[in-house]
């Protein structure tokens, strides 16, 4: 089956069988066709497939969906560098299943939008894209929005039907942040004011609070470099000054970034920091760092008063006891 | 790389300063010693120069003429001297006495203070450099006592590290180009070898213009320097933070360097700024080279 420009299917199955049915023979094509052919998929589809498939397995470029799919934006980084590694010309054909399980109502919102920017981020080039929905144990709300984040639902592997439910990615973005919108947190006896030219100041409380939190050095730079690209953001867009609430709870550092607002109503960016600005654009790659540098990011930009809010996932999932010294 | 301590910077250096200057290249060489004889006309110092070989003033002081300066008019007025004393073979011998001599001189022409470098050749070095040590260690009570700051330069490129250090020792310490840039964040200095800027500290949007500027600069020395292909260079071993704003500069600058056939090469970048680069894409911008860890600057 010959296509040309992107395209984006969701393949909703109910049994082993019919997962293969809908992604083996789209593989084989693939490769049969010259395409780079990659599969991000659990560890059991990984073997289902490998043997289905044969010796052509060997063609085919395997990832772990855990790995692959750790953090929304992180993955679309991930899918664009992968992909811009890629020769000039070929096609990149990808069955990628996203894990739904164990999931936050949070992350599984980001989760979704980030199927929907799927579309947007690479709507200019050639690639083929293939998300396997399990419709055994994902939810009916997770299973409703696949037909709004794909323009097409996959019939086995070589045949599709447009997707009736389809929404326009800007449209779906918008509704995921509003209902994402934080309410602020009340100030803290961690607060950090900023104005202009007082950035370093920010960077040298926020590494001293992460440290006191038991942060890695790695994720402590990672952290440093988002707020500071937010807080240059609120400095030139926001009206000069504003303020950084730091907040801990088990499982994250909370940093949210509050300005006084332009009161100039500033175009909105489209898609801020979700899509890769291009090497050379004026702007857009502030956001996009930050995005890529922290977890989740849950936001309210506004002209009047933008909210930016930042977690950073605490290294390991299990509380050191008091007093136990953390690396 | 080697650990070398604490500079005095040219343009610091204050009346009974005894320094070493140990250079590499001629362009260090005639960059300290030209700060050094400008602040002195700016000072109302006489600048003398004792040069290891007897040529003529105009010569001798020709590199300053790149620094806007008028040797011709300086020399007829009497600011700027040259004296070939230490061409001879046993220029060394009294070598604090024609210092004391010039320094009294100056005052009693009028000038505030005496500035004056020496270059000391190997050959006047003398066997095991016993007299150099003499001398060197003669001029101390005359730095001290008397208006007169200076400058031995010693070329590194014939008296080797073991050599300078216990000359080093009989001065006050050594001495290096001024810093390009200075504030509470970030250092700019220049290098030399290679040709190049290191940068340490943190950049962020209260310093990056004075990175631009600094940049700016450099490409205009790495353009004029096409021996080797336009190549500017970056150290970055000292700096722990750089912005998207700093970084954007250095991709608009490697852009601007590919656009010429040449190349803006960073060493010294550590991982974690490795990898803001890596996320922006900015790691595979053309005219930008990221020397691999550990490769020697």
């Amino acid at each position: 089956m010959t296509r040309t420009g992107f395209v984006h299917q969701a393949l909703c199955y109910g049994s082993d069988q019919e997962f293969l049915t809908g992604t083996a023979d789209f593989l084989r094509d693939g490769l049969d066709a010259g395409d780079v052919v990659l599969a991000v998929l659990s560890g059991h589809h990984i073997a289902l497939l490998t043997e289905e498939l044969g010796s052509k397995a060997r063609d085919v470029e395997f990832a772990d969906s855990r790995d692959w799919y750790d953090y929304p934006s992180r993955t679309l980084g991930r899918y664009h560098a992968y992909c811009r590694r890629q020769d000039k010309g070929r096609r990149v054909r990808v069955v990628g299943e996203p894990v739904w399980t164990g999931r936050t109502e949070f992350e599984t919102q980001e989760w979704m939008r980030y199927e929907s920017l799927v579309n947007v981020a690479f709507a200019a080039s050639d690639h083929w894209l293939l998300c396997p929905y399990d419709t055994r144990t994902l939810t009916a709300n997770v299973l409703a929005t696949a037909r709004r984040t794909h323009p097409e639902l996959a019939l086995g592997a070589r045949s599709s039907e447009p997707s009736g439910d389809y929404a326009d990615p800007a449209d779906f973005s918008a509704q995921v942040t509003a209902e994402r919108r934080p309410d602020p947190l009340p100030a803290g006896p961690d607060d950090i004011r900023f104005c202009r030219g007082r950035s370093a100041a920010v960077r040298r409380a926020l590494a001293g609070y992460a440290r006191r939190h038991g942060m890695s050095a790695q994720r402590t730079y990672d952290m440093v470099a988002a707020v500071h690209e937010a807080v240059v953001n609120a400095v030139r867009y926001g009206g000069g000054q504003g303020v950084v609430r730091l907040r801990s709870d088990p499982e994250h550092l909370v940093c949210e970034i509050r300005d006084a607002g332009a009161h100039a109503s500033v175009p909105r960016p489209g898609f801020p920091g979700h899509l890769p600005p291009d090497a050379r654009a004026a702007g857009g790659h502030g956001l996009w760092l930050v995005r890529q540098l922290s977890d989740l990011v849950a936001e309210d930009l506004d002209p009047a008063g933008s909210v930016l809010r930042l977690y950073f996932r605490r290294s390991g999932a299990v509380q050191p006891a008091a007093g136990s010294v953390n690396s | 790389m080697t650990v070398v301590p604490a500079l005095t910077t040219v343009g610091q250096m204050r009346h009974g300063d005894h320094l070493l200057l140990g250079y590499d290249t001629d362009e260090e060489r005639e960059t300290v010693l030209a700060a050094f004889l400008l602040d002195g006309l700016a000072s109302g110092h006489r600048g003398l120069l004792l040069p290891p070989a007897d040529i003529p003033a105009g010569v001798a002081l020709s590199f300053l003429e790149m620094h806007g300066c008028r040797v011709d008019e300086e020399v007829a007025a009497g600011r700027l001297c040259v004296d070939g004393h230490l061409a001879g073979p046993e220029g060394l011998w009294d070598l604090d006495e024609v210092i004391r001599r010039e320094a009294r001189r100056a005052v009693g022409d009028g000038f505030l203070a005496l500035r004056v470098g020496t270059e000391i050749l190997r050959a006047q070095a003398g066997q095991g450099l016993k007299t150099l040590h003499d001398s060197e260690l003669l001029l101390d009570p005359v730095f001290a006592s008397l208006p007169v700051l200076g400058i031995c330069q010693y070329d590194r490129r014939v008296f080797d590290e073991a050599e300078l250090a216990p000359i080093a020792g009989l001065h006050h310490g050594r001495v290096g180009a001024d810093e390009v840039w200075r504030d509470d964040l970030l250092s700019i200095t220049r290098t030399f070898v290679p040709p190049g800027l290191a940068l340490a500290g943190e950049i962020d949007d209260s310093n990056v213009t004075a990175v631009a500027r600094a940049l700016q600069a450099e490409r205009a020395r790495a353009l004029a320097r096409t021996a080797h292909g336009v190549r500017a260079r970056l150290d970055l071993g000292g700096v722990h933070f750089i912005d998207v704003g700093a970084l954007r500069l250095l991709v608009f600058c490697a852009l601007d360097l590919s656009a010429a056939g040449g190349t803006l090469e960073l060493s010294g970048v550590a991982p974690h700024i490795r990898r803001v680069m890596r996320v922006a894409g900015w790691d595979r911008v053309p005219g930008l080279r990221i020397e691999p860890q550990g490769e020697p600057p």
